[in-house]
C-alpha cells in the first residue's frame, strides 16, 4: 500500500537541514503502525511526505500503485484527496464552521451533490458518536469532540489510508485513550491503513507495528 | 382669374371671397352647357374698374368668442392683373396694419404686409398663403385673384335655378377642387365648398344681395372653418365702384408713406 | 461556490470593516465614472430633447455664424424648389424677474408649418393681427405660470420695455424646452429689440417630401453660397458636447485613478488576508483541494467583493449624477444662455455595464497576485503554527528590474514624445515604474525612518519602523496607493496654480482696459449688440482717452465652433500686447492691423494644428475669408480657441458693424467711478448697457475659471478621500494581522499606551513614505498632466508649477489623517483578549 525507497529529505534555510536521510519503508493494505522518534527525528516529514503534502528531496514514494513523484501538484492533490486522510494534533478545524459543514468540506471540494454530502457528513458523525452535536462550531466543543470532527473529517471519502500527526497530543490522558479506541475501532471497522505518528510510547505500543525513526534513519522496525 | 376679392367686388361684391368663388365663370351660352362659359359671365356680369368699401369682420372661434374688426378695402384694375390694398381701422390695437396684393395673370399674386408699429414691410411667402389670414377664416391665398386660365371646370350637375360647377385649380394651390353654385337668372355664387386631399376645408355662403350700379353684390358673406369649427361673418358697407384711385397708392412705398 | 458560502463568506462577515474599506476605492472610482457620465449624457439628453423640440420639423438650419446674415437671403431659400417651407429665426436670451428667458423671434405667419405652438388653437392667441401689430406681443409656454395679458418687463436696447403675453402655449414640444423658459416673439420686433438690424440668425427649412437631407443640403448649400452653415438642427450640440466631452475626459482620469488606487487597496488586503489564511488554505489543501480551486475561491472572492462594490459605485454615481447634472446643466448657458435641466436622469445600459466590466476587472487584477500566492501556500508550513511566509527576495529584485526597464522606456518615451501614443505610453510606464518601485522606496525609506522614530520615542518608534520593514507586504500596497492619490492631488493642484498664473499673466497684459461697456452683466453674452455709432458718443465723453470696438462672435471655422474677436487691431497692439508665442510681435499686430493676416490663440492653433502662415478660410455671408495667421498669443478668451481679425475686415465681409464691448482706457488721472457715471448717465436709460470695471471683469474672469476647476476640487477631494481609506485600510489589516505579535509584546510587559503609541507611529509613518513618494511620483505626474492639457485638453501650454502649498497643506492633512485612522486600530489593538490574541491563527 505504501513503499518508500531511498527517500531523502533536505530543507534549505540558512543552513541546510536533512529530515530524512534514505528511509525505506514498506507498509501493506489494511496495518496499523505507529511511528514513533524524538522531537526533530523526522516523523513529521515522514507523514507529510506519505500524505503528498511535500515531496522527498531524493527517492521514491508509491502510494497504492501511484509514484507520487510522477504526479504534478494536482496529481498529488487528487492521490491526497481519494486516498488520503488527515488527523492532525491540533484538529485544524474551521472554527467558522459548523461540525457537519467542516466534515462536508473534503466532499465539496470533491464536488460532490449537496445530498449526498449531507448524508454522508451525518453517518460520519454518527459513527465517531457526534449526531447530536452537528450544528455546534468547534469552540463549543471539548478537545476531543474536536478531535472526532476532525476524525469524521478525515474519513469523509473512506479513504484507504489515514494520517494522524499526534492525534492525542493535544488531548489529556483518558480522552487520549478514547480517541485512540475511536481510531481502533475505525481501522478495524473500514479496514483502512493507519499511521499514527507519535512521542508517547503508550500510543505506539497498541500498534502492532512501531517504526521508530531516529535522525532520519528507520532505526528500528517492530512488529508485535 | 378673379379671386374672391375680384369677384365678390363685382358679382357677389364680397371682397374677399375666396378664390375658389373666383372660378367661377361666366357666360353661359346659349346651351349654357360649358362650365367655362357660365364663370366667364360671372365675371363679366361683375365687372367693375375699381372699388372701395368699408368691411366689418366678426371672427366667432369655437369657444364662441367674437372678435370684430373694420377695415377699408380698395381696388384697382382688371380682374387678374388688379391691385388691392385692405387697412385695418378698428380695433386701436390692430389700426393702421394693411395688406397689399399686387396679382399678376400669369403666376401668384405678391402679398405685402405692413405694421406702423414697428415701421416696416413683410412680404408674405407663397410657401405661407395657406395660412389664415390674421386669425380670420380666409387664407391669404383666399384673397388672391386668379385667371379663368388657371382652372379646369366641370359642370356637376343642373338644380334647376341653379348649377354646380367644380373647379379643379392647374397650379399649385392649398386646395385640390372646389365645388361652387350659381344661379342662372343673374350668375351670382351663392356657395362655394373647397376642398383639399383630406376633405372639406371651408363653406362661403353669400347672402344678402343687392344691385349697385347694376352688379348683383352679396353684402354679406359667411366662412365656416369646417376643420376649426370658426365662422367669420364679413359686411360690406358704403360699397363704392368705379372710385377715382391712383396706382401708385398700391404699392409698398405707399404703404410706408401713410403711415 | 459551496467554498465561498464555507469560506469566504465568513471571513468576510468577521471582517465586514475591512471589506467594505477594501471597496471603497472601486466604489469611488465607479461612482465617478458613473455619475460623471451619466451627468453628462442626461444633460446632453435633456439638451437634444430641447434642440428636438425648438427645431420642430425644422430639418435643415441655415446659419452663418453668431453674427448672423441679412434677411434678402431668406428669399434665395424659399425660391429653392426643394424647400417646402423656410422660417427665419432670432434667438436671444433676457434676463427678467423670472430668471433667464430664451426668446425665439419666428415669423408668426409662416413659422407654424414648422414648430408646432399652436397659434390658432383654443384661443391659445387671444388675437393674431393684435399679437402682429403690437410689437410687445409675448407667446410664452403655459409652464412659465403666467395669465393671457400678464406683463413682463425687460431690458432691451431701447431701454427698460414692458412685454405683453398674447398667447400661451400648452406644454407638450416647444413649450416645454428649457422648462417652458422659452417665449415666441415676432421676428421683425425682435430684430428691433435686440438691435439685430435687419439681419435673421439663421433660417429653419423643411424640405419637400421625397427630397433627402443630402439633397437639401447641396441645393441650399448651391443657393446661399460658402459662407453659410447647412445643417440639420441637431449640429447645435456640438458645441455643448466639446465642452462636455473635456469634462468625460478629466472625470475619466480621476475615475481611472481610483480604480488604480482601489487595486491597490484590494491588492494590500487579499495579500494580508492570504497570510491571515494560509492555516485555512494549508487544511484546505491537506483535506485535497487543488491550487485552482484555492486560486478560483480568491480571484471569485474578489470579483464578488468588486461587483459588490461596482454596484454600490453605481448607485452612488447616479445620486450624484443628480447634483452634477445642475451643475453641467450650467455649462450649457455658454449655448443658449438659459441654464439647460435634465429632468430625469438617463442611466444607459451600456455605462453601466462598462461600469461593471471595469470594477470588477480591476478587483479581479488586484487579486491575481494574491491569489496565486494562495495556490502556492505550502500546506506543511501554513500547518505549522507560528511561521510565515515571507515574501522572497526574488520577487523583490524582478520588481525592481522591472522598474528600472520601465524607468528607462519611460525616458526613452519622452525623447520620442512628439508622438501622441508614445506619449501616453511613456506616461503610464512612469506611473508603472513609481508603483514597482514602490516596495523598495519604502522599504528604504522605512530604514532612513528608523532612527527618526526611535530618536522619537525608543521602544515605541523602533517597534514602529520594524513592524514596517519586516512586514514590507503588508505596507507597500497603502503606501503605493497613498503615493498614486497624492501624485493626483499634486498634479491637480499644479494644474490649477498653474492655470491660475497664467490667467493672471493673461489678464494683466490682454484685460487691462478700465472700463468695459457690455450689453450683460457677463460678458459672454451675445444676445444683444450695440451700434457701432455709440462708440463715437462714448470716445466724446470726459475722461476717456480711447475706446476699442469689439465683436466677439462664434464662426465655424475647421468645422468647429471659434471665437472670432474684430476689434482695432493696431489699438490693441499698443494697448494690451501679448507677446507672440511664434511669429513676430511686432510683425503680428502690423499684418493684422492692416487686415493681412489673423492671430491665432495659442488653443487654437493646438486644437487646430494651425502654424502661422497657414491660411484659414472662414465661411462668411459675403464669401470667405482667406487669412494667413501672422502669430499666435497666449489667450485664454475661449475654450475652443479664438482669432483676432481686424475690424473691417469683419465688417466687410459679415456687413455688421455692430458691437459686443466697448474696451475704455481712460485719461491719466481721469475718476473711474465719474466716467463709469457720466456713461450711465448719457446712455444707461435709452440703451441696455452696462459698465463694468477693470476689477469687475478680472473677478468674473476668475469666477470662470473656479466653475472650471470646480470638478478638479471634487477630484482632489475624491484622491484624499481615497487616499485616507487606504491608511484606515492598511492599519485595520495590519493590525489584525499582527495580534498575536502584540499579544506577545503585552505578554513581555507592554504598556497598552506604548502599544498604542506603536500603532499611531506605524501609522504616521505609513502616511510620512507616501507623502515623500507621493510628492516625487506628484512631480512627474505633472508634468504629464500639464503636457495632457497643451496636447488634448485645452491646447495652451499653462506652464510647471510645482504645488508647493498644495505640498504644504497635504502634509499635515495626510499625517493628521493618518493619525486619525489609527485610533481604531490602535484600541483594538489594546482591546483584544490576551490569550485569545496568543492563540489566534
Amino acid at each position: 500500500m505504501i513503499h518508500l525507497r531511498g527517500v531523502f529529505k533536505q530543507f534549505d534555510g540558512k543552513r541546510k537541514v536533512t529530515a530524512l536521510e534514505g528511509v525505506n519503508l514498506s507498509i501493506e493494505s489494511g496495518e496499523m503502525v505507529s511511528i514513533i522518534g524524538p522531537s526533530g527525528s523526522g516523523k513529521s516529514t515522514l507523514l507529510n511526505l506519505i500524505g503528498g503534502l511535500d515531496r522527498p528531496t531524493e527517492g521514491e514514494i508509491e502510494i497504492d500503485g501511484s509514484l507520487l513523484a510522477k504526479l504534478d501538484d494536482d496529481g498529488l492533490t487528487r492521490v491526497r484527496r481519494d486516498k488520503i486522510g488527515f488527523i492532525f494534533q491540533f484538529f485544524n478545524l474551521l472554527p467558522t464552521l459548523t461540525c457537519l459543514e467542516n466534515v462536508s468540506l473534503p466532499l465539496h471540494l470533491r464536488g460532490w451533490p449537496r445530498k449526498k454530502i449531507e448524508e454522508r457528513a451525518k453517518e460520519l458523525l454518527s459513527l465517531v458518536q457526534l449526531g447530536a452535536r452537528m450544528d455546534h462550531l468547534p469552540d463549543e466543543l471539548s478537545g476531543g469532540e474536536r478531535q472526532r470532527v476532525a476524525i469524521a473529517r478525515a474519513l469523509s471519502v473512506y479513504p484507504p489510508i489515514l494520517l494522524a500527526d499526534e492525534p492525542t497530543g493535544n488531548l489529556d490522558t483518558s480522552t487520549g485513550v478514547e480517541i485512540l479506541r475511536l481510531i481502533r475501532d475505525l481501522h478495524e471497522r473500514l479496514g483502512a491503513t493507519v499511521l499514527i505518528v507519535t512521542h508517547d510510547l503508550a500510543v505506539a505500543d497498541s500498534c502492532r507495528r512501531t517504526i521508530h525513526i531516529r535522525d532520519g534513519h528507520v532505526f528500528q522496525d517492530v512488529r508485535r | 382669374m378673379s379671386e374672391g376679392v375680384r369677384i365678390g367686388g363685382r358679382t357677389r361684391s364680397m371682397t374677399v371671397a375666396p378664390r375658389i368663388v373666383a372660378l367661377m365663370a361666366f357666360v353661359i351660352p346659349v346651351f349654357a352647357q360649358d362650365p367655362k362659359q357660365i364663370i366667364e359671365e360671372v365675371q363679366k356680369r361683375s365687372r367693375s374698374n375699381s372699388q372701395r368699401y368699408e368691411g366689418t369682420l366678426e371672427v366667432t372661434g369655437a369657444e364662441h368668442h367674437v372678435a370684430t374688426k373694420r377695415w377699408i378695402f380698395e381696388r384697382l384694375g382688371s380682374f387678374g392683373d388688379s391691385k388691392s390694398l385692405l387697412r385695418f381701422t378698428a380695433p386701436p390695437e390692430v389700426k393702421g396694419v394693411a395688406l397689399l396684393i399686387v396679382n399678376h395673370p400669369d403666376r401668384a399674386s405678391d402679398q405685402w404686409m405692413w405694421r406702423p408699429s414697428i415701421g416696416r414691410d413683410q412680404r408674405i411667402a407663397l410657401q405661407d398663403r395657406s395660412t389664415r389670414f390674421f386669425g380670420t377664416d380666409f387664407s391669404f391665398e383666399d384673397l388672391e385673384e386668379r385667371d379663368v386660365n388657371q382652372y379646369d371646370f366641370k359642370l356637376l350637375a343642373d338644380e334647376g335655378s341653379q348649377w354646380k360647377i367644380e373647379s379643379r385649380p392647374k397650379k399649385s394651390s392649398q386646395y385640390a377642387y372646389s365645388y361652387m353654385w350659381i344661379k342662372k337668372d343673374n350668375y351670382t355664387i351663392t356657395k362655394v365648398e373647397a376642398y383639399d386631399k383630406k376633405g372639406l376645408v371651408r363653406t362661403i355662403d353669400y347672402r344678402d344681395f343687392e344691385q349697385m350700379k347694376g352688379i348683383w353684390t352679396a353684402r354679406t358673406t359667411e366662412v365656416l372653418d369646417v376643420r376649426r369649427k370658426s365662422k367669420t361673418i364679413l359686411k360690406f358697407d358704403k360699397l363704392e365702384y368705379d372710385v377715382p384711385l391712383k396706382q401708385d397708392q398700391f404699392t409698398v412705398e405707399a404703404l410706408r408713406r401713410e403711415s | 461556490m459551496i467554498l465561498l458560502r464555507l469560506i469566504s463568506w465568513p471571513y468576510a462577515r468577521k471582517h465586514l470593516l475591512r471589506t467594505l474599506l477594501t471597496t471603497a476605492g472601486i466604489v469611488l472610482g465607479v461612482a465617478v465614472f458613473v455619475g460623471m457620465h451619466t451627468a453628462n449624457q442626461s444633460v446632453l439628453a435633456a439638451f437634444h430633447q430641447t434642440i428636438d423640440r425648438i427645431a420642430g420639423q425644422t430639418q435643415l438650419q441655415i446659419s452663418a455664424g453668431e453674427p448672423g446674415f441679412e434677411e434678402s437671403v431668406l428669399e434665395k431659400v424659399q425660391n429653392v424648389a426643394e424647400v417646402r417651407a423656410a422660417s427665419p429665426v432670432i434667438e436671444a436670451t433676457v434676463q427678467t424677474d423670472r430668471g433667464n428667458l430664451l426668446i425665439l423671434g419666428v415669423d408668426m405667419l409662416g413659422d407654424r408649418s414648422l414648430r408646432t405652438y399652436d397659434l390658432e388653437g383654443d384661443a391659445s392667441i387671444d388675437d393674431p393681427l393684435v399679437f402682429l401689430a403690437q410689437p410687445d406681443s409675448l407667446l410664452v409656454s403655459q409652464n412659465l405660470g403666467v395669465k393671457l395679458n400678464a406683463r413682463i418687463p425687460m431690458r432691451t436696447m431701447e431701454g427698460e420695455r414692458t412685454f405683453v403675453v398674447r398667447g400661451i402655449m400648452k406644454p407638450g414640444g416647444l413649450a416645454s424646452a428649457f422648462g417652458g423658459n422659452l417665449a415666441i416673439m415676432d421676428i421683425y420686433a425682435a430684430q428691433k429689440i435686440f438691435g439685430r438690424g435687419r439681419r435673421f440668425d439663421r433660417i429653419d427649412v423643411a424640405l419637400q417630401d421625397g427630397v433627402s437631407l443630402d439633397q437639401g443640403i447641396a441645393k441650399l448649400r448651391a443657393a446661399v453660397g460658402p459662407g453659410f452653415q447647412v445643417e440639420p438642427p441637431s449640429s447645435r450640440g456640438e458645441q455643448f458636447e466639446a465642452t462636455s466631452r473635456i469634462y468625460a475626459l478629466a472625470s475619466n482620469i480621476t475615475s481611472v485613478f481610483a480604480l488604480f488606487i482601489g487595486m491597490f487597496i484590494i491588492y494590500n488586503t487579499f495579500a494580508i488576508a492570504v497570510t491571515q489564511r494560509r492555516s485555512e488554505i494549508g487544511i484546505l489543501r491537506a483535506l485535497g483541494a487543488t491550487r485552482g480551486q484555492i486560486r478560483t475561491l480568491f480571484l471569485t472572492e474578489s470579483a464578488i467583493s468588486g461587483l459588490i462594490g461596482t454596484l454600490a459605485g453605481v448607485v452612488f454615481g447616479i445620486v450624484m449624477a443628480r447634483a452634477m447634472a445642475g451643475y453641467i446643466g450650467g455649462l450649457l448657458e455658454e449655448v443658449y444662455g438659459v441654464a439647460q435641466t435634465a429632468d430625469s436622469i438617463q442611466v444607459e445600459p451600456w455605462l453601466i455595464a462598462t461600469a461593471i466590466v471595469m470594477g470588477v476587472v480591476t478587483s479581479l487584477i488586484a487579486a491575481v497576485i494574491p491569489a496565486r500566492a494562495a495556490a502556492y501556500v505550502d500546506p506543511v508550513k501554513a500547518l505549522q503554527k507560528g511561521r510565515y511566509q515571507s515574501l522572497g527576495e526574488g520577487e523583490n529584485r524582478m520588481r525592481r528590474r522591472w522598474a528600472m526597464a520601465c524607468v528607462v522606456a519611460a525616458a526613452l518615451a519622452l525623447v520620442l514624445n512628439r508622438y501622441t501614443p508614445i506619449f501616453y505610453a511613456g506616461y503610464v510606464l512612469a506611473v508603472l515604474a513609481a508603483v514597482l518601485m514602490a516596495p523598495a522606496a519604502s522599504l528604504w525609506l522605512a530604514r532612513a525612518l528608523r532612527p527618526v522614530l526611535a530618536k522619537l520615542r525608543p521602544v515605541e518608534g523602533t517597534l514602529a519602523a520594524d513592524s514596517l520593514i519586516q512586514g514590507p507586504r503588508r505596507t507597500s500596497g497603502t503606501v503605493a496607493a497613498l503615493m498614486l492619490s497624492l501624485a493626483l492631488v499634486i498634479s491637480l493642484g499644479g494644474l490649477a496654480r498653474s492655470s491660475y498664473n497664467s490667467i493672471a499673466e493673461w489678464m494683466r497684459i490682454a484685460l487691462n482696459p478700465d472700463l468695459f461697456v457690455t450689453t450683460a452683466e457677463s460678458v459672454t453674452a451675445r444676445s444683444f449688440v450695440f451700434p457701432a455709432s455709440l462708440g463715437d458718443g462714448l470716445r466724446k465723453i470726459d475722461g476717456i482717452d480711447e475706446v476699442q470696438l469689439v465683436r466677439s462672435v462664434r464662426v465655424l471655422v475647421k468645422n468647429t465652433p471659434v471665437m472670432v474677436v474684430a476689434t482695432d487691431v493696431a489699438s490693441l497692439g499698443r494697448r494690451g500686447r501679448l507677446p507672440a508665442v511664434e511669429g513676430s510681435t511686432e510683425e503680428m499686430y502690423r499684418e493684422a492691423a492692416a487686415g493681412r493676416g489673423l492671430i491665432a490663440s495659442e488653443n487654437f492653433a493646438r486644437l487646430h494644428g494651425a502654424r502661422v502662415g497657414e491660411v484659414l478660410e472662414i465661411p462668411a455671408p459675403e464669401g470667405v475669408v482667406k487669412l494667413p495667421v501672422v502669430g499666435i498669443v497666449r489667450d485664454f478668451s475661449d475654450q475652443q480657441g479664438s482669432l483676432v481679425m481686424a475690424r473691417d475686415v469683419f465688417v466687410k465681409y459679415w456687413h455688421d458693424d455692430s458691437v459686443n464691448v466697448f474696451r475704455i482706457y481712460l485719461k491719466p488721472g481721469a475718476n473711474g467711478a465719474s466716467v463709469r457715471q457720466k456713461i450711465l448717465e448719457a446712455y444707461g436709460n435709452q440703451q441696455r448697457l452696462f459698465v463694468l470695471t477693470n476689477a469687475d471683469l478680472r473677478n468674473y474672469v476668475i469666477r470662470v475659471t473656479d466653475q472650471w476647476f470646480g470638478l478638479t476640487y471634487v477630484q482632489i477631494a475624491v484622491a484624499v478621500l481615497v487616499a485616507v481609506l487606504g491608511i484606515v485600510n492598511a492599519l485595520t489589516v495590519s493590525i489584525t494581522d499582527r495580534r498575536r505579535e502584540i499579544g506577545v509584546l503585552r505578554a513581555v510587559g507592554g504598556m497598552r499606551q506604548q502599544i498604542r503609541h506603536t500603532v499611531w507611529m506605524e501609522a504616521s509613518a505609513i502616511g510620512a513614505i507616501g507623502l515623500v513618494l507621493g510628492f516625487a511620483l506628484g512631480a512627474v505626474q505633472l508634468y504629464y498632466s500639464v503636457e495632457i492639457a497643451r496636447r488634448d485638453l485645452i491646447g495652451i501650454d499653462i506652464g510647471y508649477a510645482y504645488p508647493l502649498s498644495t505640498a504644504l497643506v497635504l502634509a499635515p492633512v495626510i499625517l493628521a489623517a493618518a493619525f486619525f485612522a489609527a485610533i481604531a486600530p490602535g484600541e483594538s489593538a489594546v482591546r483584544g483578549s490576551l490569550v485569545e490574541a496568543l492563540e489566534y491563527e
